[in-house]
């Protein structure tokens, strides 16, 4: 019985032990990797994710997929340096914010009033997404000249932490307090474990799965916004949209989150994306290149589907065995 | 199978004559059902001839058919992955470019050896996710999401990031390679063909054998199929299969219309196929549509953009239409479905 708990307290903080074990081995391996510049590299590379993951797990808390947050990223950061010279940081900030959750209520009305499958909004809602980033910057990547804010963005205020770290951080633990202890989060993991249920306990569906895709484009948003302040530019190269969804369903799946619902914890999701990021330091560390970083992300996550899948399997092969169960089954056909 | 048939007919071919008295549906209903996606290709064509005298020509049109070729192909396997419910397989861009290079790295073999092993090397990764999906029971999107990472990563690291070019020197088989796709038969071009044949033999692997008849059930009603004896681990395995031979097709005509092998040449067709096969018809719940709407709805794509582009549109803006248009149908086909009570999604 022993065996089995720790099991099960393996399998249910994997993403932290992961992170321990990688950590140690490249800091006993790797050149360069312990030092307080490598470690901020790595917290400052995770800081987009992490946003964005928060968003992205708590669609898949709610039992959907929003396959449009490496869109919104993208376009939100086009319009974080676009609008920059006219409106200042803050009012760019806000406008590109405001444009995820513009984009976020389509995609939770048309999932939850019209009907459509997630997996269909959200992939339609890509293509057009993406369409609008690349009108607006007509197909270019942007800059801009003020370099004031991405420099105290960067810049370390605390040993290990700048700015952009801790905005990252409090966004995560805020997140992680509100889906664990209020009321309104809890209310998620009702709704993705089981709608029905949640529909008798009086709670409106609808409306959390609106609330939902909103929070999501918010916080994408929001984390495409940082990403490009902390830039001071925008590259227009597609394959950031791409890598961000890729990275941030790895993450989100080896955090422990159901694809199904009802099922997550958004700090071991943020331990998760570091994870991710301390191997592709480490990858970059021994001087190998995109390749193999794309490779052992994929490796992971397939590793994590497979023994998931594999879990499920044992539990199937063994339903039919239980002798209660037999038993009682006998019992009712007698009756 | 007597049983599965007698459900088929009760779930699948005419629940409409059933239903007809308790939900009034409509004719009108019922056409726009079965036929909804060729009136949108009819309406194209329509605007089309009236934007310019130009598009309603025998040239156009067949370069329309020859754009949409390839994704065809693509579609006549991966629409069984869909049919089953397994929503749809989104290594097609593994399977694309790998069938591509191993074809130009078995060249000197001769052209039909090569194209067999290309094929070969596809199928493999169609076993690998029928494996996984259908026996292990993987989230199938999940799954081949992670599939197509470790496949480009490995691709890339394999050939350094570089591409593979063919011998083309006149009189070798490379050049035979590189004219699969030129060529044309009795003045249709052969990769017409081919996606008209893999097109027709889907339609009948779907309509007319033991396998299709488990995969309707199977998409339908995933326990049902699983307690009426059906093999449903093995069917999930075909299907995936099945596409992935179609794919290696798709991706052998692309590496031979390109001159080179590289690891990106199926960027895009996971989406596009997934467009194409959901427009046509086919739920991602799966059990419902046909080869035939499938079809309808790669012609709708290659008629579209051929439209936009003879209007002018910046492709930028016609991805904004595109993806406008696949929201705004597939809400509109599944809203019908709902309202003849067809569909409890």
């Amino acid at each position: 019985m022993g065996n089995f708990k720790l099991s099960r307290f393996v399998d249910s903080h994997r993403a932290l032990l992961m992170l321990i074990v990688v950590f140690v081995g490249l800091s006993l391996t790797a050149p360069n990797f312990l030092n307080s510049y490598n470690l901020t590299t790595i917290l400052k590379s995770a800081s987009l994710y992490s946003v964005v993951m928060i968003g992205f797990a708590l669609i898949f808390i709610i039992g959907e997929l929003d396959l449009s947050v490496g869109a919104i990223v993208m376009l939100a950061g086009m319009l974080a340096i676009g609008l920059e010279p006219s409106l200042g940081w803050y009012g760019s900030f806000a406008a590109a914010t405001l444009a995820g959750i513009l984009v976020g209520l389509v995609n939770g009305l048309l999932v939850a009033k019209g009907k459509i499958h997630s997996f269909i909004v959200t992939l339609g809602m890509m293509s057009i997404v993406l369409g609008v980033m690349h009108i607006y910057s007509g197909g270019d990547s942007l800059s801009t000249e003020d370099y004031d804010l991405s420099d105290w963005l960067d810049e370390a205020k605390i040993e290990l932490l700048p700015p952009i770290v801790i905005i990252t951080l409090c966004l995560v633990l805020g997140a992680n307090f509100f889906f664990n202890k209020t009321r309104l989060g809890r209310g998620f993991f009702v709704v993705g474990g089981n709608k029905e249920t949640a529909w008798l306990a009086g709670l409106n569906k609808d409306r959390y799965i609106v609330l939902a895709f909103v929070i999501s484009g918010m916080l994408s948003a929001v984390g495409g916004a940082l990403f490009s302040m902390s830039l001071a530019a925008m590259p227009a190269n597609v394959n950031l949209a791409n890598n961000t969804l890729m990275a941030v369903l790895a993450a989100t799946i080896i955090g422990g989150t159901l694809m199904s619902g009802g099922k997550g914890n958004i700090l071991k999701c943020y331990f998760a994306v570091l994870l991710l990021s301390t191997i592709f330091n480490g990858i970059s560390l021994f001087g190998y290149s995109y390749d193999i970083q794309i490779f052992v992300n994929g490796v992971i996550l397939a590793l994590v589907v497979l023994y998931e899948s594999y879990a499920v399997y044992k539990q199937d092969a063994l339903k039919g065995q239980n002798p209660k169960l037999l038993q009682s089954m006998l019992r009712s056909r007698e009756r | 199978m007597s049983q599965v048939k007698s459900v088929m007919a009760e779930t699948g071919q005419s629940p409409s004559r059933k239903n007809r008295g308790k939900l009034q549906i409509s004719k009108s209903q019922i056409v726009f059902e079965k036929a909804g996606i060729y009136i949108i290709a009819l309406a194209l064509i329509i605007v089309g001839s009236l934007v310019s005298p130009q598009f309603l020509t025998i040239d156009n049109m067949l370069s329309v058919l020859r754009s949409i070729s390839l994704l065809g192909m693509v579609v006549a396997g991966a629409a069984f992955v869909t049919y089953i419910g397994e929503y749809a397989d989104l290594s097609i861009p593994a399977i694309i470019p790998l069938s591509g290079i191993v074809a130009v790295f078995a060249l000197p073999l001769g052209v039909v050896p090569a194209v067999l092993l290309g094929m070969l090397a596809g199928m493999m990764i169609g076993v690998m996710n029928g494996l996984v999906i259908g026996y292990l029971r993987a989230n199938p999107i999940l799954w081949t999401l992670a599939v197509v990472f470790f496949m480009e990563g490995l691709m890339r690291f394999m050939m350094s990031n570089n591409q593979i070019y063919p011998d083309v020197s006149p009189g070798t088989s490379g050049a035979d390679f590189i004219d699969l796709y030129r060529s044309e038969i009795l003045g249709i071009p052969t990769i017409v063909v081919v996606m008209l044949v893999l097109l027709a033999i889907s339609h009948w692997i779907l309509r007319r054998t033991k396998f299709g008849q488990q995969a309707k059930l199977l998409g339908s009603a995933y326990e049902v199929a699983k307690t009426s004896g059906i093999n449903v681990k093995r069917t999930v395995m075909i299907a995936f299969v099945l596409t992935a031979l179609s794919s290696s097709v798709a991706g052998i005509l692309i590496t031979s219309f390109n001159k080179t092998g590289v690891y990106y040449l199926g960027q895009g067709y996971d989406f596009q196929a997934v467009t194409a096969i959901v427009l046509g018809g086919m739920t991602l719940s799966g059990g419902r549509g046909s080869i035939v709407g499938v079809l309808g709805g790669v012609l709708v794509i290659g008629l579209l953009s051929n439209l936009m582009t003879f209007m002018g549109v910046h492709p930028f803006q016609q991805k904004v239409v595109i993806g406008t248009i696949f929201i705004l149908v597939v809400g509109l086909n599944q809203y019908q479905l709902r309202k003849m009570g067809k569909d409890h999604g």
